[in-house]
């Protein structure tokens, strides 16, 4: 079983690589949706 | 569908194709367990392709229609296929170094994906430094149906270019004379890395939709 | 035909403005004498180092040389708002391209075939047998340089950070006009020089490819 810790390595890394990019793309929508919800009560206010 | 639900059914995909790709796969005769990079690596590229193929689409479908969704998803397209290529990009050279003695060689393919990669780097880059909405969707559509015209120019290139080299063996891509144990492996790993590639796009999708809307938003509140 | 009409004025128009000053050429001129010095530092430019990396680093400073020097191209009707009244005085959009990238092709060009003769007396090498198809060579290059320079300088014209955005977005692209002009470049300036005419189609195909794009697309770049 040579080169197995290789093999690992490499299905770790690529699995990783769309985990963390998943969670930005999560973290920037949630940060969105914040921004929404203070610009909507923003605007029902000054109505 | 909740989109945690289709997370817990591409997480059991994806450890069904690990098992398939460890244990039910035989293990290649010549280069030994290291090829089973390839089911990963071989099948990133070719999502990587799809992706980059569908922000063609949008690009043109926008410059055509001026739909803000073509916009929406010709972004989200090029930066899930740029996570794409990262994966292609990471693990080709952690298959190369014990194959082949080096990180990295400029041979065609692995020199196409270098650039491919640049060349949507430069797209989304070019995304972020256009302030208008409209103008930005228009703009970034058309370069990016040049960059997309460009990438059999570039393989062909290299590929003339690099001719006397030696053509590194790729044993493998889902064709024929393919054991057909591997070949199981190598379409249910595909399918499982398109239904990562239709998530990630579509939350992405999300995200800019989103975006739009607060811009919209704070249009309406500078107004007021 | 009435697009020729029209390329006609607007090319004898760049001229003109670019003659009277010759900004543009003065500066281009020094900045590739800057860099073909300076990359005499990076290796031993004996004759035969030379013959290896001369053709590459002649050509890297045409580009780098080309992306600074198509930066006014659009810019300069942007800053006097002259783009409408130039959009509104011609029958057909493709014809200010056609007239832009003219003029640019004309300009590279120039700046190339008055560098030649200084780039053969400082790396030693023999070009006076070989002159009208280094020509050649530099034409198409400069043509497959010219065409996505001008296409965009328009785009880059629209966006932050324009100076940084045009390199980025033109090198990428250009990579194969770099390995089959160097190549082409390379097999004239050999021991036993030959014209490769596969790198010169490849070349002219380059050329012809992306001429279509800016014919199919050139009146979106237009928009403002």
């Amino acid at each position: 079983m040579k080169n197995l810790d290789s093999v690992l390595a490499a299905y770790l890394a690529g699995w990783a690589i769309f985990f963390v990019y998943y969670i930005s793309v999560a973290q920037r929508l949630s940060t969105l949706r914040e921004e929404v919800e203070r610009l909507k009560a923003l605007l029902t206010k000054g109505r | 569908m909740k989109s945690s639900f289709k997370a817990a059914i591409l997480f059991v995909l994806i450890a069904v194709t690990g098992y398939l790709a460890f244990y039910y796969a035989p293990i290649e005769r010549s280069m030994g367990v290291i090829q089973k990079i390839f089911y990963l690596h071989i099948s990133c590229a070719f999502s990587a392709f799809v992706a980059f193929g569908t922000c063609f689409y949008a690009n043109l479908r926008y410059v055509f229609t001026r739909e803000a969704k073509s916009d929406w998803l010709g972004v989200s397209a090029a930066e899930v296929g740029l996570a794409f290529i990262t994966v292609v990009l990471v693990t080709g050279p952690i298959w190369a170094h014990p194959v082949w003695g080096i990180w990295w060689t400029w041979d065609a393919r692995l020199t196409l994906t270098f650039v491919l990669g640049l060349l949507y780097l430069s797209y989304l880059l070019l995304r972020s430094m256009i302030e208008e909405p409209d103008k930005r969707a228009l703009f970034s559509a058309l370069f990016g149906i040049f960059a997309f015209l460009d990438v059999p120019l570039v393989y062909f290139s290299i590929r003339w270019w690099r001719t006397q080299h030696p053509q590194p063996v790729i044993l493998g891509g889902p064709g024929s004379g393919l054991e057909p144990r591997m070949r199981v492996s190598y379409l249910l790993m595909w399918g499982a890395l398109t239904g990562v590639l239709i998530l990630l796009v579509s939350a992405r999708y999300r995200l800019e939709a989103l975006r739009a809307s607060v811009e919209d938003l704070r249009r309406e509140a500078e107004v007021r | 035909m009435a697009v020729l009409a029209d390329t006609t004025v607007l090319l004898g128009k760049e001229l003109r403005t670019e003659f009277r000053s010759r900004e543009l050429l003065t500066t281009t001129v020094v900045f590739i004498l800057v860099v073909v010095v300076l990359f005499s530092f990076t290796f031993d430019p004996s004759a035969g180092e030379s013959r290896r990396f001369g053709p590459g680093l002649l050509w890297l400073s045409f580009l780098f040389a080309a992306s600074l020097m198509l930066q006014p191209c659009f810019l300069r009707e942007q800053n006097n708002d002259t783009l409408s009244a130039l959009r509104l005085s011609v029958r057909d959009p493709f014809s200010i391209f056609l007239a832009k990238l003219s003029a640019n092709t004309l300009f590279l060009l120039l700046t190339e075939v008055l560098m030649l003769p200084v780039f053969a007396i400082l790396y030693n090498v023999h070009i006076l047998g070989v002159f009208l198809q280094l020509v050649l060579v530099l034409f198409l290059g400069s043509l497959g340089v010219a065409i996505p320079g001008t296409a965009f300088s328009a785009i880059s014209a629209q966006a932050r950070m324009r100076e940084l955005m045009l390199p980025l977005l033109l090198l990428p692209l250009l990579t194969p006009v770099l390995i089959a002009s160097t190549e082409a470049t390379r097999a004239l300036l050999d021991a036993n020089p030959v014209l490769r005419a596969d790198w010169l189609g490849f070349l002219a195909g380059f050329d012809v490819v992306f001429l279509t794009a800016l014919w199919l697309f050139g009146e979106y770049l237009l928009e403002e």
